[in-house]
C-alpha cells in the first residue's frame, strides 16, 4: 500500500505494506508475562499449606495425647513440628504473594492522591494570586 | 525477510494428551503453505495455536518476528490474524450483507467491505439479500473468505476450505486464494485432501500424528509419499 502523507510544506510518499504494519502493531502489543501466572499458584500453595501445617499440627496433638507410648509421642512432636514449620513457610509465601496486589493497589492509591493533592495545592496558589 | 508467521519447536496438548510434538513451520508473506495430513494429525491444533486460540505447552509461536505465545487470540486478531475455521463460521440466519457487515467491527465501511467481497466474490453481490444459509456449500465459503478479508489480514488461516464441496468449486475457491496471496498475507491452508491445495501452495508440509514428517515445495515425489503416509505405511 502506497501512501501520501502531507506534512507542512513537504509531502513524502511512504510504502508500508500491510506486513509492514502487522509488524509495527505486533511490536506495540502488550503480552502479559507468563509468569505473572505462577504468582496466583504460589498464592494457593502458600495458603494449602497454611491450613496443612495447622491441621498437622492438631492431628500431632491429639496423637500425642491419645497414648502413654513416649516414642509415639515423640513421633507426634516432630509432626507438629513439620506441620508448624510448613504453616510459617506457607504464611511466608501467602504474605508475599498477597501482599504484592496489594502494596500495588497501595502505591498507585498514594500516587493518585499525592498527584491529586499536588492539584488541589496548585489551584490554590493560583487562586491567591487571583485579582480580587 | 522475517516470516509472518513461525512455529518454532511447538508442542501442545489438550489435558494430558499431546497433539503436537515438536512443530517447526514458517509462513512468509504472501506465501501459501498447505498443511496436509491424515484425520486426527494435530492440522487443526497447529492453526488455533497459529491464531493463538489454543495455548502452547512448550516452544515458540513468532508473527512478525515477534515472540506471542501467551497474548490473548484477541490482540491476534486485531493485529491481522484471520482464522477461518472448518465449518465456515457465518451466520446462517442473517443475510450475505448482514454476515459481511458485522465485519464492520474492525473499524473498516460497510461500502469498502462490500465491494472488497463483491468485486471478488461477484456471486455474493447478486445473493447480498439472501440468508447466508441458504446459499450452496461453495458460496458459504466464499462468504467466509469475504469475512475474513473484511479484516485486512496480514496472517489467513484456512482450515479445511474443501469440506463438502466438489472438486471443481474447490478449485475455483483455491484459486481466489492464490489471488489473495498475491496481495501479501502469509495464508497457511489445513488440507486433508491434498490435489486442489497442492496446485497453489508454494509449499507444504505433511503432518502425521502431531510431528511434520515432509516439507518443501510441491512436487510429484510429495504426491506419491502422501498417499503413503495417509495410509500409515513408511516410504
Amino acid at each position: 500500500m502506497t501512501n501520501t502523507v502531507n506534512s507542512g510544506e513537504a509531502e513524502l510518499t511512504t510504502t508500508d505494506t500491510r506486513a509492514d504494519r502487522f509488524v509495527r502493531e505486533l511490536a506495540e502489543l502488550k503480552i502479559p508475562d507468563p509468569a505473572a501466572g505462577r504468582a496466583a499458584l504460589w498464592l494457593r500453595v502458600g495458603g494449602a499449606l497454611m491450613v496443612l501445617g495447622l491441621v498437622l499440627a492438631g492431628f500431632a496433638y491429639f496423637m500425642a495425647h491419645s497414648t502413654t507410648d513416649p516414642l509415639a509421642q515423640r513421633d507426634a512432636i516432630a509432626l507438629a513440628l513439620g506441620g508448624i514449620a510448613g504453616c510459617v513457610v506457607g504464611s511466608a509465601l501467602f504474605l508475599r504473594y498477597s501482599l504484592t496486589g496489594f502494596l500495588r493497589y497501595w502505591m498507585a492509591r498514594q500516587s493518585y492522591d499525592v498527584a491529586a493533592l499536588a492539584d488541589r495545592l496548585t489551584e490554590g496558589k493560583v487562586n491567591d494570586h487571583a485579582p480580587r | 525477510m522475517t516470516p509472518l508467521l513461525e512455529l518454532r519447536d511447538v508442542r501442545a496438548a489438550y489435558d494430558r494428551i499431546t497433539v503436537l510434538h515438536g512443530i517447526d513451520l514458517t509462513v512468509g508473506a504472501g506465501e501459501v503453505v498447505a498443511l496436509l495430513g491424515p484425520n486426527g494429525a494435530g492440522k487443526t491444533t497447529t492453526l488455533r495455536v497459529a491464531a493463538g486460540v489454543h495455548p502452547v505447552s512448550s516452544g515458540r509461536l513468532l508473527l512478525g518476528g515477534r515472540d506471542v505465545s501467551g497474548a490473548a487470540p484477541r490482540d491476534l486478531a486485531r493485529a491481522g490474524v484471520c482464522l477461518i475455521p472448518e465449518g465456515r463460521g457465518i451466520f446462517p440466519n442473517l443475510s450475505v450483507r448482514d454476515n459481511l457487515l458485522m465485519m464492520t467491527f474492525t473499524g473498516r465501511g460497510r461500502e469498502e467491505i462490500e465491494h472488497v467481497a463483491y468485486t471478488r466474490f461477484p456471486v455474493l453481490g447478486r445473493r447480498s439479500s439472501q440468508a447466508a444459509g441458504t446459499l450452496s456449500g461453495g458460496e458459504q465459503q466464499m462468504l467466509a473468505l469475504a469475512r475474513g478479508l473484511a479484516t485486512d489480514p496480514a496472517v489467513l488461516l484456512l482450515d479445511e476450505l474443501s469440506m463438502g464441496l466438489a472438486p471443481r468449486v474447490v478449485s475455483a475457491l483455491y484459486e481466489q486464494v492464490a489471488a489473495i496471496a498475491t496481495e501479501g498475507p502469509a495464508v497457511l491452508v489445513v488440507e486433508q485432501f491434498a490435489t486442489a491445495v497442492l496446485g497453489i501452495a508454494d509449499r507444504a508440509a505433511v503432518l502425521v500424528r502431531g510431528r511434520i514428517e515432509q516439507q518443501g515445495r510441491p512436487d510429484n515425489g510429495m504426491r506419491t509419499d502422501l498417499a503413503a503416509l495417509y495410509l500409515g505405511s513408511s516410504t
